[in-house]
């Protein structure tokens, strides 16, 4: 992109986050670098049929805490938890809605589908009364992008308002196409990330027939494992995770807290398989590879690799392979990795961003974040620093978080200490 | 303004579907004519339906562009969008080989497979969960006509959805040059498909009171700006641009169409289904777009209207161009072709977008039609009500989305 001298930089000045492992980034981070859990047994609706019993959902989730228009309240629980975390991410920027500039402030919230509680009860009810007693509401609050516009219309933000919607790879993308927005001068701020909730009876049943789901029904906790040689696949996790990303300069300015700052952004696609991915893990490392050429730091800068990790058999093996290719093998050796979907879950559309707001706090307290259960590593998964069991005291200045989605999506953001930003 | 190290971002080849017909020749013929899509449903049974008619794209096969295999196991969102992106790719004579990270595909949707996971949805409440299909998830997801497009054509470089509802894909076409601009990529192709006339969609849109419901005249039921309009008309459809950078099109000596000069996105922070009756966002979009484009409000030749043709959102629109064109806006030519081929949602823009670029090399400006009796409060700019020879040099093209999403692209003469 340029030479990097010619943009503005971007910071990340707010981390708002409710997912499996608590509300509030100080919850969230206590539980995370504690090696905490967030699986339980699905409240949602009743799992009795569905062979997978298990997800991480978020606990004691009050929307009224968070959304006070009487519109957003009919919301789906997948938008209100990206308003929720909108809100969070604004106090913890220590801004005020109010006090932002509407025309020079965007959105980008992805979400995997947007609104499914919703649509799977309104197809319900079209199924057994007919299509003309749909709710006018069925569409308004099921569509994908509808995240992003209520977090636009709650905070009076009109500037770039959009969502990224690339299945598991989509609050990454938003992350990043976030942080290009501010780079090419269309706003000075944007919260950036996703919220999804895909704990439903047909998405959970829908994964499940993809064979991706652990059934370890009867220890959650110990149900998602990556990189560990008896995965059976990942847990469903509900979230909003939202960055406050503002114009370096901007940010510094007015005093801001500078967490970190995005340094970069890669993308690439597959191009390979509708549901695996490419096993040479090659175009993931191309994303990776451009990650870390945007940020202007050499491969073997990098000190931490937050994971896609999605505990699939073939999905591991490839990601490793990609970050071997994308660093070296010798300076992938020393990478620390850890995949913290074994402890929040796969949070779909929400994933990326709830893995760029572990990063960019790993990086504000110098603590690794872990992967959960990776007792007997599989000889596949082999070749980097594996971070397990607990939050590990490190000294983090240049970090990359991965997603790759469905359809051959690769995305990767890097993330930098803030006195290598100076 | 443009750093001089950023590409400008040229277009050189259009793939366009629906109800119009297939490819951007039979298409541009139809919208030169002022023919309406527009017909009964013939997808699945209205009888309980309030609006009954839609713009199908009858002429379309999916075996013409995927083998048996891949058409039974995606939604024809997948089948159009690879449709759409096969035609863009032969008409700007590019070709993917030893070239695939170069090229990337940012292809929207605003739904992704509506039939297909209506079709999964059944299963699971007639079967039970462990009936549901190993593909459910694959083909009804949001992107998979963007990954089918990469899988299918083999483009490696930058994948993305960006969903916007209404503006979906006028989004995607602005931020696949940007990807460009920015060097990701040397080519993109930019676009976005739908295939919405499913059931439960229709049904739901149709509950919002969006739909109209002239089913006795299909023909004259989407009618943009007229007093008497009741609503639009939905369709279905894919259309794909080949964007790249100038240079890189110049070099294989690629025909260029024109250039994707510049692209604005706002917010109304206002409602999510009304649009802010003001305008003053959809017109802060526009005003970035010219900016970024480096051109004046005098120097616009035609706009293509979002121009759904609902009550609320016609006179929004002209009240908006009224006021950012100020004395010019009475002789600014508009015209909104969704009168033509139907709102096709996540591809309307695109769709739109092709028309734009036909209209800037062909010389004529496609017309609105059913315009008989034009609403007092979208009075005040030039209506295009038959297809009229116009020299465009640079025309812009608009799309609102529900939620307040608003998208502007501007297309120019290649100098």
């Amino acid at each position: 992109m340029g030479s990097k001298s010619d943009f503005p930089r971007v910071a990340v000045t707010g981390v708002g986050i409710l997912c499996g492992l608590g509300i509030g980034r100080e919850e969230v981070w206590a539980n995370a670098a504690a090696g905490a859990s967030g699986a339980r047994t699905i409240t949602r609706f009743d799992a009795g049929e569905h062979n997978v019993k298990i997800a991480c959902e978020v606990p004691d989730f009050d929307p009224d805490r968070f959304v006070d228009t009487r519109s957003a309240r009919r919301a789906d629980p997948v938008s209100i938890l990206g308003v929720a975390a909108g809100r969070l991410a604004l106090e913890d920027a220590d801004l005020d809605a109010g006090a932002l500039t509407p025309e020079r402030s965007g959105a980008v919230v992805a979400s995997g589908t947007g609104g499914n509680m919703i649509r799977e009860r309104q197809y319900k009810v079209m199924r057994e009364r007919g299509p003309d007693r749909i709710s006018p509401f069925a569409v308004p609050h099921s569509i994908a992008n509808t995240p992003s516009a209520l977090v636009s219309i709650t905070f009076g933000l009109r500037g770039p308002v959009f969502s990224t919607t690339n299945a598991c790879a989509a609050s990454t993308d938003a992350v990043g196409t976030g942080g290009e927005i501010i780079r090419r001068g269309d706003a000075d701020l944007v919260l950036a990330g996703g919220a999804d909730s895909m704990v439903t009876p047909f998405w959970i049943a829908a994964f499940d027939a993809m064979r991706v789901l652990s059934h370890h029904n009867e220890d959650p906790a110990g149900a998602a494992r990556p990189f560990d040689r008896s995965r059976d696949g990942f847990l469903i996790g509900e979230a909003g995770a939202v960055i406050v990303l503002e114009r370096m300069d901007r940010a510094l300015e007015r005093g801001a807290r500078i967490i970190c700052e995005l340094a970069g952004y890669g993308n690439s696609a597959d191009a390979y398989h509708i549901t695996d991915p490419d096993p040479t893990g090659e175009p993931q490392s191309w994303a990776m590879e451009a990650a870390i050429k945007d940020a202007a730091v050499a491969a073997e800068e990098v000190d931490y690799v937050n994971a896609h990790g999605g505990a699939s058999q073939p999905g591991d093996p490839a990601e490793v392979l990609a970050i071997q290719r994308a660093l070296g093998t010798e300076a992938a050796a020393a990478v620390a990795v850890s995949a913290t979907k074994s402890m929040h879950g796969h949070c779909m559309g929400a994933a990326g961003a709830v893995e760029a707001a572990l990063t960019a706090m790993a990086i504000e307290h110098q603590v690794l974040p872990p992967t959960l259960n990776l007792t007997d590593l599989d000889p596949d998964c082999e070749g980097v620093d594996h971070v397990v069991d607990t939050g590990r005291p490190s000294d983090v200045r240049v970090a990359l978080s991965a997603s790759y989605g469905l359809g051959g999506h690769n995305a990767v953001i890097c993330m930098t200490r803030p006195a290598e930003a100076a | 303004m443009p750093h001089d190290s950023i590409p400008e971002v040229v277009v050189t080849g259009i793939g366009m579907i629906s109800s119009l017909g297939v490819g951007r020749h039979e298409s541009w013929l139809s919208a030169r004519e002022g023919r309406s899509g527009a017909a009964p449903v013939t997808a699945f049974d209205t009888s309980d339906y309030g609006s009954k008619i839609a713009c199908e794209a009858k002429g379309f096969d999916p075996l013409d562009f995927l083998d048996r295999k891949n058409v039974r196991r995606s939604d024809r969102a997948c089948h159009l969008a690879v449709g759409a992106a096969r035609l863009a790719l032969d008409d700007a004579e590019l070709t993917i080989n030893g070239n695939s990270r170069e090229v990337g595909a940012v292809i929207a949707s605003g739904g992704g497979g509506h039939g297909i996971y209506e079709h999964h949805l059944d299963t699971l409440a007639e079967r039970g969960p462990d009936r549901v299909s190993p593909l459910a998830v694959a083909s009804s997801i949001i992107n998979m006509p963007a990954g089918m497009v990469s899988m299918e054509l083999g483009l490696q470089g930058p994948l993305s959805c960006p969903v916007t509802a209404c503006a979906s894909s006028t989004h995607a076409l602005g931020e696949g040059a940007h990807m460009i601009r920015r060097g990701a990529a040397s080519a993109i192709l930019a676009g976005g498909s739908e295939a919405s006339i499913a059931p439960f969609i229709m049904a739901a849109l149709d509950a919002t009171r969006a739909l109209s419901r002239r089913n006795d005249e299909p023909g004259a039921a989407s009618r943009p700006f007229d007093a008497d309009r009741d609503g639009f008309v939905l369709g279905e459809g894919a259309a794909v641009l080949v964007l790249e950078s100038r240079e890189h099109a110049e070099r294989r000596g690629a025909p260029i169409i024109c250039t994707l000069a510049g692209y604005g996105a706002s917010g109304d922070a206002h409602h999510l289904t009304e649009p802010a009756p003001d305008g003053s966002s959809q017109a802060a979009a526009l005003r970035i777009c010219l900016e970024r484009a480096g051109r004046g409000i005098d120097e616009v030749g035609y706009v293509n209207a979002h121009g759904t043709s609902t009550p609320t959102g016609d006179p929004v629109e002209v009240g908006m161009l009224r006021s950012v064109f100020g004395d010019r806006a009475p002789d600014l030519p508009v015209s909104s072709t969704k009168s033509m081929h139907g709102h096709c949602m996540g591809a309307g823009g695109a769709l739109e977008a092709g028309l734009v670029a036909m209209t800037i090399g062909s010389g004529v400006i496609p017309p609105t039609i059913n315009l008989e009796s034009t609403d007092p409060e979208c009075t005040g700019v030039d209506h295009v009500t038959a297809a009229r020879d116009a020299s465009v040099d640079l025309a812009l093209s608009n799309s609102f989305g529900f939620g307040g999403h608003n998208a502007v692209i501007a297309l120019a003469t290649a100098a």
